[in-house]
C-alpha cells in the first residue's frame, strides 16, 4: 500500500465515532484553552491527559492532536479581540489583529487569523508527511555516539535559544539531567541518590515531573496579578461585539499573499523541527521576516492582514514541524509533544526512527488526525463565535483550582500512586521557583526526556568500543558536537550583543512557555 | 557587594549539587560496563555545580557594574507589586490538598479544595457568589468521578479515614 493510501485510509479510520469524537472534543478544548489568556496549549494539553488514559493509544493522541490544533488557532481570537495573547505562540497577532478589531473589523482579524492557521496547517501537514520517513531513515544509519551527540546537540541549541541567558538555559538543561539519575542505573539498577526514600526507588516519573513545572510556573503569574477588586482582563473586554464577516472576502485575503503565507509556514515548520523552540518564537520571528520582507513595513502595527497572517500560519505550521521531530528522532519539537511523547511511552510506544515502521497504525493516524483537525479546528471556532468573549471571560479564581485537579489526576493516574502526586508537588515548587529566577524551563523538560537516552547511548556507545575519541572522529557524531560547541558560542555572542544593546533598557519577564 | 537574584539561584543550585555530589560518593565501581553507576550522575551534577557558580560570579560582576546605577533601577509602581501573599495561600491550599487526599479520600478532598482555593482566589460578596463557589466544587467533584471512575475507569484515591 503507499504512503498515500495508507493516509487515506487512516483518515476513514479517524472519522470513525470513536476516533472522532476525541478529536472533536481536544479541538473543541484546544480553541477554548488557547482563547483563555494566561492557560497555555501546554497547560491545556496537560488538563487533557488524564482523559487520555482510560483510551486506546490513536484515540487518546487524537484528542492531543485536537488541543495542539485547536489551541494554536485558539490563541488568535483574544489576541485579535482583547489585544491580549491567549497563549505566547499568539503574540505577534496581537501587534496587527487588535488594531484591526479596533478599527472595527474584530471579525476580519478573527477569521484572517483562522484561515491563516489552517492554510499554514494544511502546508505544514505536507511537509510532515512527506519530511518525517525521510528524517527518520537518516536516524535509521546513527549508532550511539550519534543518538548521544544529537541529544547532547539538542540540549545545547535549547540552552543557547531559550531565555535570555545562555547560563541559565545550560544550567536549567543540566537540571533536567540531574532528575533522571536519581533512581535506578540503566544497566544494573542501582539505586542512585534516592535518599533513602521509597518513593524514589522507581526514579522520578517524567509526566508528573512536566506536569508539576509547568503547572504553578503558568499560573502562579496570574495569581500574582490578582487583586481585591477582581479587575482583570475581563473588566476592560468590550461586552458586545460581532465577528460577523465575509468568510470567503478574509480567505481570498490570505490566498492573494501566497509568497507570504509560504514563506511564513517554512519558518514555522523549521522552528517547530528546532528541539523544544515552540510555537513562541515561530510567531515572532515570521512576524520579523514578514515585515522585512513588506514593501509597506511601516503598515506593520496598524491593523493590516499580513501581521495576521504571518503569525498564525507559521504558529500553525510549528505543530506539523514539532510533530515531524518526535515522530523521527524521539525529540520534543516543544511541551505539547514532550506530554504526547509521556502519553506514548504509557501505552508501551516509544518514539524515535522505528516508530514509523513498528507502529504504522499510530503514525499514520497522527497525519490523519492533525488533518482532520484543521477543518474541525475552522468549524469550532465558527460555531462558537456567539461564545467567545463570555468564554474567554472565565474568572481566574474557577479556573486554576478545576486546572490544578487535573494535574492531580493526571499525575495520580499514570500508576495509582500518591508517590506521583508528591513528585508532582515537590516539582511545582521547583517550577515556579525556577520561573522567579528567570531560569527558562524549556531546557528542564528536554534534560528530563534526553537524560535517560544520553545516559544509555553513552554506556553502550563505550561498552561497544571503549575509545571516548570516537565520539568526535566519527563523521556525524563529531559533526553534531562541532554544532553543540557552535550553537552555545553563538548564543553566548548573541546574547552579549543584545545585553549592549539593551543596556538602557527596562528588564522584560522571561517567556514561561516551553 | 550583595547578592542579586540571579547569585541566590546559583548559590541555592551549588548547594544542591555537592550535596548530590556527596550521595554519589557510596555508589559501586563499575562492574561489567565500562563506566560504573555513579559516573554519568557525577559528570551531570559536575556541570550543573559548574554552572551555578558561573552564574554567582555573573551576579557578582553585574551588581558591581550596576551599582552606581542603582537608584534610576527602582521604578516599579508600587500598585503593580505581585501578590506573593495570594501565591503563598495557593501553595498551602494546594500542599494541604495533596497531603489529605489519601485520608480523605478524591471526592471530599477535592470538594473542599475547590471550594476554598475559589474562595482565597476571590472572596464572595454576596451569596449568589457564596453559591456559585459551593457549585462549581459540587460540579468539579461529579464531573471527575463520573468521567474519570465510571467511563474512563481511570481510579481515584479513595481516602483512609472517610473510607471514600
Amino acid at each position: 500500500m503507499s504512503h498515500y493510501e495508507l493516509l487515506l485510509t487512516h483518515i476513514g479510520t479517524i472519522l470513525h465515532l470513536q476516533y472522532l469524537i476525541p478529536l472533536v472534543a481536544g479541538t473543541a478544548i484546544g480553541v477554548i484553552g488557547g482563547a483563555l489568556p494566561g492557560v497555555t496549549i501546554t497547560m491545556t494539553v496537560i488538563m487533557v491527559l488524564p482523559f487520555t488514559f482510560g483510551l486506546d493509544p490513536l484515540q487518546g493522541l487524537a484528542a492531543m492532536t485536537g488541543v495542539y490544533v485547536g489551541g494554536s488557532a485558539g490563541g488568535s481570537i483574544t489576541a485579535s479581540l482583547l489585544g491580549i495573547p491567549g497563549t505566547p505562540s499568539a503574540v505577534a497577532t496581537t501587534f496587527d489583529g487588535f488594531p484591526m478589531a479596533r478599527k472595527g473589523e474584530p471579525g476580519r482579524a478573527v477569521w484572517v487569523g483562522v484561515w491563516s492557521a489552517l492554510l499554514g496547517g494544511v502546508l505544514g501537514g505536507i511537509c510532515l508527511i512527506e519530511l518525517t520517513g525521510p528524517f527518520a531513515s537518516i536516524a535509521l544509519v546513527f549508532g550511539p555516539w550519534e543518538f548521544f551527540s544529537l541529544f547532547v546537540f539538542a540540549l545545547s541549541m535549547v540552552a543557547g535559544l531559550v531565555g535570555k541567558s545562555v547560563t541559565k538555559g545550560l544550567l536549567s538543561g543540566a537540571i533536567g539531567l540531574v532528575v533522571t539519575v536519581v533512581g535506578p542505573d540503566p544497566i544494573l539498577g542501582v539505586q542512585r541518590l534516592t535518599m533513602g526514600l521509597n518513593f524514589l526507588e522507581g526514579g522520578l516519573p517524567f509526566l508528573p515531573v512536566l506536569i508539576g513545572v509547568f503547572a504553578f510556573a503558568q499560573l502562579m503569574p496570574d495569581v500574582e496579578q490578582i487583586r481585591p477588586t477582581g479587575q482583570d482582563h475581563a473588566s476592560v473586554a468590550p461586552k458586545r461585539m460581532s465577528l460577523q464577516v465575509s468568510m470567503l472576502g478574509t480567505l481570498w485575503e490570505v490566498l492573494s499573499r501566497p509568497f507570504l503565507l509560504v514563506w511564513s509556514t517554512l519558518v514555522g515548520v523549521l522552528i517547530g523541527v528546532l528541539p523544544a523552540i515552540g510555537g513562541s518564537a515561530a510567531n515572532i520571528m515570521a512576524y520579523d521576516q514578514a515585515k522585512k520582507f513588506s514593501r509597506r513595513p511601516e503598515k506593520f502595527g496598524t491593523g493590516i492582514p499580513e501581521g495576521i497572517i504571518a503569525s498564525e500560519s507559521s504558529n500553525n505550521a510549528n505543530v506539523a514541524g514539532s510533530l515531524m521531530m518526535i515522530m523521527a528522532f524521539g525529540i520534543p519539537g516543544d511541551a505539547v509533544t514532550a506530554v504526547m511523547m509521556g502519553a506514548l511511552t504509557i501505552h508501551g510506544i516509544q518514539p524515535g526512527p522505528l516508530f514509523i515502521t513498528q507502529h504504522p497504525g499510530v503514525a499514520y493516524g497522527i497525519y490523519a488526525a492533525y488533518i482532520v483537525a484543521l477543518p474541525l479546528m475552522v468549524l469550532v471556532i465558527w460555531l462558537g463565535a456567539r461564545f467567545w468573549l463570555r468564554i474567554i471571560m472565565m474568572p481566574k479564581a474557577i479556573l486554576i483550582p478545576i486546572v490544578l485537579v487535573l494535574c492531580v489526576i493526571g499525575a495520580y493516574a499514570l500508576s495509582n500512586t500518591m508517590n506521583d502526586v508528591y513528585v508532582l508537588a515537590l516539582f511545582c515548587v521547583i517550577g515556579y521557583a525556577m520561573v522567579k529566577g528567570r531560569i527558562p524551563l524549556a531546557p528542564l523538560i528536554l534534560g528530563v526526556v534526553l537524560g535517560d537516552q544520553i545516559e544509555s547511548n553513552l554506556i553502550r556507545a563505550l561498552a561497544t568500543d571503549p575509545d571516548p575519541w570516537l565520539f568526535f572522529t566519527r563523521p556525524i557524531s563529531g559533526g553534531l558536537i562541532a554544532a553543540s560547541v557552535i550553537s552555545v558560542i553563538f548564543a553566548m555572542w548573541q546574547h552579549s550583543r543584545e545585553a549592549k544593546r539593551a543596556a538602557a533598557g527596562p528588564e522584560e519577564e522571561e517567556d514561561t512557555d516551553f | 557587594m550583595t547578592l542579586g537574584r540571579d547569585g541566590i539561584a546559583g548559590l541555592i543550585c551549588l548547594a544542591i549539587s555537592i550535596w548530590l555530589l556527596v550521595l554519589t560518593r557510596g555508589l559501586p565501581p563499575a562492574l561489567m560496563v565500562p563506566i560504573g553507576p555513579a559516573v554519568y550522575p557525577r559528570v551531570v551534577i559536575g556541570i550543573m555545580a559548574l554552572l551555578s557558580a558561573i552564574m554567582i560570579v555573573n551576579d557578582l560582576l553585574t551588581s558591581r557594574a550596576a551599582a552606581p546605577a542603582a537608584p534610576a533601577a527602582s521604578r516599579a509602581e508600587p500598585g503593580a507589586r505581585p501578590n506573593y501573599l495570594l501565591v503563598l495561600a495557593t501553595f498551602v491550599a494546594f500542599g494541604v490538598y495533596v497531603l489529605l487526599l489519601p485520608y480523605l479520600g478524591f471526592r471530599i478532598a477535592t470538594f473542599l479544595f475547590v471550594a476554598v482555593l475559589q474562595v482565597i482566589l476571590d472572596r464572595p460578596r454576596s451569596w449568589q457568589r457564596w453559591l456559585l463557589v459551593v457549585a462549581v466544587a459540587f460540579g468539579t467533584t461529579l464531573a471527575c468521578h463520573v468521567i474519570f471512575e465510571d467511563y474512563l475507569s481511570v481510579l481515584l484515591p479513595r481516602g483512609d479515614w472517610s473510607g471514600v
